[in-house]
């Protein structure tokens, strides 16, 4: 039988008063994926997250975890949670943090040393495992918090903001990480406004803006959808302008011609088409489209739509 | 047991943070200080039976004091518990764990409580046993007027772990020994309401002191400190409700079991308010 998804969420939506904090929240995580939840600063992130922990109750639709209802306890013994903003005990040392988590998760007495000796390795404190976490920057906090996510082999991993305050090696570190629980069959739910990274690790995303999902899928589908290819014409006439534009959004700053939205198989026949024209067509090269510029894209439609409705309300 | 891991890092905070240590040097200090105070009162007293009545007199004045700092310490470190722990976000390292909120809160309630229950006893034991030594007086029924003074700080951090669950930990802890004083001020006016026949005061101030049952309970101990002799001599004075260091009978036990009921509800609620807390 086919394992539940690790995530499902149905129309989950929550109102803080007279705010949405998000709404319509639906999408699947599968087993083994990692999944990069994007979006700005206060655009339902974190609540989308808080929701599916159970830290929050959802205003309306419904959630599954692991195949269990929100808040679910056995479903939560295989989970680890890296938070946005928090703060460790800072009278314990990383050692005695893990060993409590450890107790709370119910890692069986024979496997706990072991595991804890495991996760403090992975995230790189072995060697400040018994200093207080009080006298620890924000970096080595985030790395102990990575090592209490990890505690138990969890098989869903949620990890907010993950590398906010790393460094560039423990952002190398991190993207190690999440492909080492991908490899082991984990589901990673990774929330960041850090695209370079996601773009790096993650099978498929989500972008959400003012507690919307507005776009969905795997990487390729995201970025394909934002696929140009840069033309150089030379003094093209009408004709050859019609000719790109039957194939895509045409933005002209002559003597390139970016086209928008051609799908890869069509290139072949668009030079064909204007070369029997007469255009002379001097380059043509694709354009890399990366997940930050997708983003603004997206993020910028979403505000011109608003925008817009706000002008003309039906 | 998710209880007791939550209970033990909360008795394990109060001595790592050297809360205990530091509480626990003072507290010596303070037994050697009081059976020297004793001791050179006696000495001054050359009449055996004044010198008892003065001994009851400042052991019920002594409880009083320990029972006040103790009820504000416990209150200060209940209204902390929670909300500190929301504030740090260390909560939401915890609760996504396989724990309840209830076990989160009753947790923190029983670590609290065996905080409480080991310092009073340690400490109550001590200072009278100093007392004993000193004078040779030894109140009649220790034990339970201890048992009445942790009660009162019990019925005290419970209330404030309950404002803990939504205050932030200053507000609720000034708020817990507000009404701590509240229930003290309630019981001073019942009495003295009784005693002029001002009978609706009399029933308001009653009511209060049910509302936050701090006060009824302090006077349960004020009675097991208090030598028969002392009893005999308030019960004859109408004004002996007026002060709250003279009582001429404990608690009845509809009281006690209000109280016990007050607790179970406090809890009950703080339990509930914390579960449907956003976090």
């Amino acid at each position: 039988m086919t394992p539940a998804p690790a995530i499902e969420a149905l129309g989950l939506a929550k109102r803080f008063g007279r705010i949405t904090a998000l709404d319509d929240f639906t999408l699947t995580v599968g087993r083994g994926e990692a999944f990069g939840f994007l979006g700005p600063n206060g655009a339902g992130k974190t609540t989308a997250v808080k929701l599916l922990l159970g830290l929050c109750r959802p205003t309306s639709g419904a959630a599954e975890v692991l195949g269990a209802p929100l808040g679910d306890r056995d479903a939560r013994r295989a989970v680890g949670y890296l938070p946005e903003l928090f703060r460790y005990q800072d009278w314990l040392c990383p050692r005695e943090v893990l060993a409590f988590h450890a107790r709370l998760a119910g890692i069986s007495l024979s496997s706990r040393t072991a595991q804890i000796d495991e996760a403090l390795e992975v995230v790189g404190l072995a060697a400040r495992a018994n200093d207080r976490v009080g006298k620890f920057s924000k970096g080595m906090q985030q790395r102990l918090g990575l090592a209490v996510a990890l505690l138990g082999r969890p098989a869903l991993v949620f990890l907010d903001e993950p590398t906010s305050a790393l460094d560039p090696v423990g952002r190398r570190d991190v993207r190690a990480i999440v492909e080492r629980l991908r490899a082991r069959g984990a589901a990673v739910f990774l929330n960041s406004h850090l695209l370079t990274e996601v773009e790096r690790v993650c099978d498929r995303v989500a972008f959400v803006d003012r507690g919307r999902v507005v776009a969905q899928g795997t990487v390729a589908d995201i970025l394909g959808a934002a696929r140009a290819v840069r033309v150089r014409l030379e003094s093209p006439d009408e004709i050859a302008l019609a000719i790109l534009e039957r194939y895509g959004s045409v933005d002209a700053k002559p003597p390139w011609f970016t086209l928008r939205g051609i799908a890869e198989a069509d290139v072949p026949r668009l030079v064909a088409e204007l070369a029997g024209a007469g255009a002379s067509v001097h380059a043509i090269e694709p354009t890399r489209t990366t997940l930050e510029e997708r983003f603004l894209e997206l993020l910028r439609a979403g505000h011109a739509d608003l925008d817009d409705r706000h002008t003309n309300p039906a | 047991m998710p209880i007791l891991t939550i209970a033990t890092l909360t008795l394990r905070e109060a001595v790592r943070r050297r809360i205990a240590a530091v509480v626990g040097a003072l507290s010596i200090a303070l037994v050697a200080l009081i059976a020297w105070g004793f001791w050179k009162l006696n000495a001054a007293i050359p009449m055996k039976e004044a010198a008892v009545g003065a001994d009851s007199a400042l052991t019920i004045l002594l409880a009083f004091m320990f029972s006040v700092v103790l009820g504000i310490g416990s209150a200060f470190l209940a209204a902390s518990a929670i909300a500190a722990d929301v504030d740090s976000g260390v909560v939401l390292a915890i609760l996504p764990r396989p724990i309840t909120r209830t076990e989160f809160v009753l947790g923190k309630w029983l670590g609290l409580v065996t905080l409480v229950l080991a310092y009073a006893t340690v400490f109550g034991t001590l200072a009278l046993l100093g007392i004993g030594l000193a004078t040779g007086y030894h109140p009649p029924h220790p034990v339970y007027a201890l048992a009445y003074v942790v009660a009162q700080s019990v019925a005290l951090l419970s209330l404030a772990l309950l404002l803990s669950t939504r205050l932030p930990a200053l507000a609720g802890g000034v708020l817990a020994v507000a009404l701590f004083g509240v229930s003290w001020i309630a019981g001073i006016t019942a009495g003295i309401a009784r005693a002029l026949h001002a009978d609706a005061l009399a029933h308001v101030a009653a009511f209060v002191g049910l509302l936050v049952p701090t006060d009824g309970l302090w006077r349960g101990a004020v009675f097991e400190l208090t030598p028969v002799a002392v009893l005999l001599a308030e019960a004859s004075r109408e004004t002996s409700n007026v002060n709250p260091f003279g009582v001429t009978s404990s608690p009845p036990p509809a009281f006690l079991a209000w109280s016990f009921a007050w607790l179970l509800v406090v809890l009950t609620a703080a339990i509930c308010s914390f579960r449907a807390r956003d976090l």
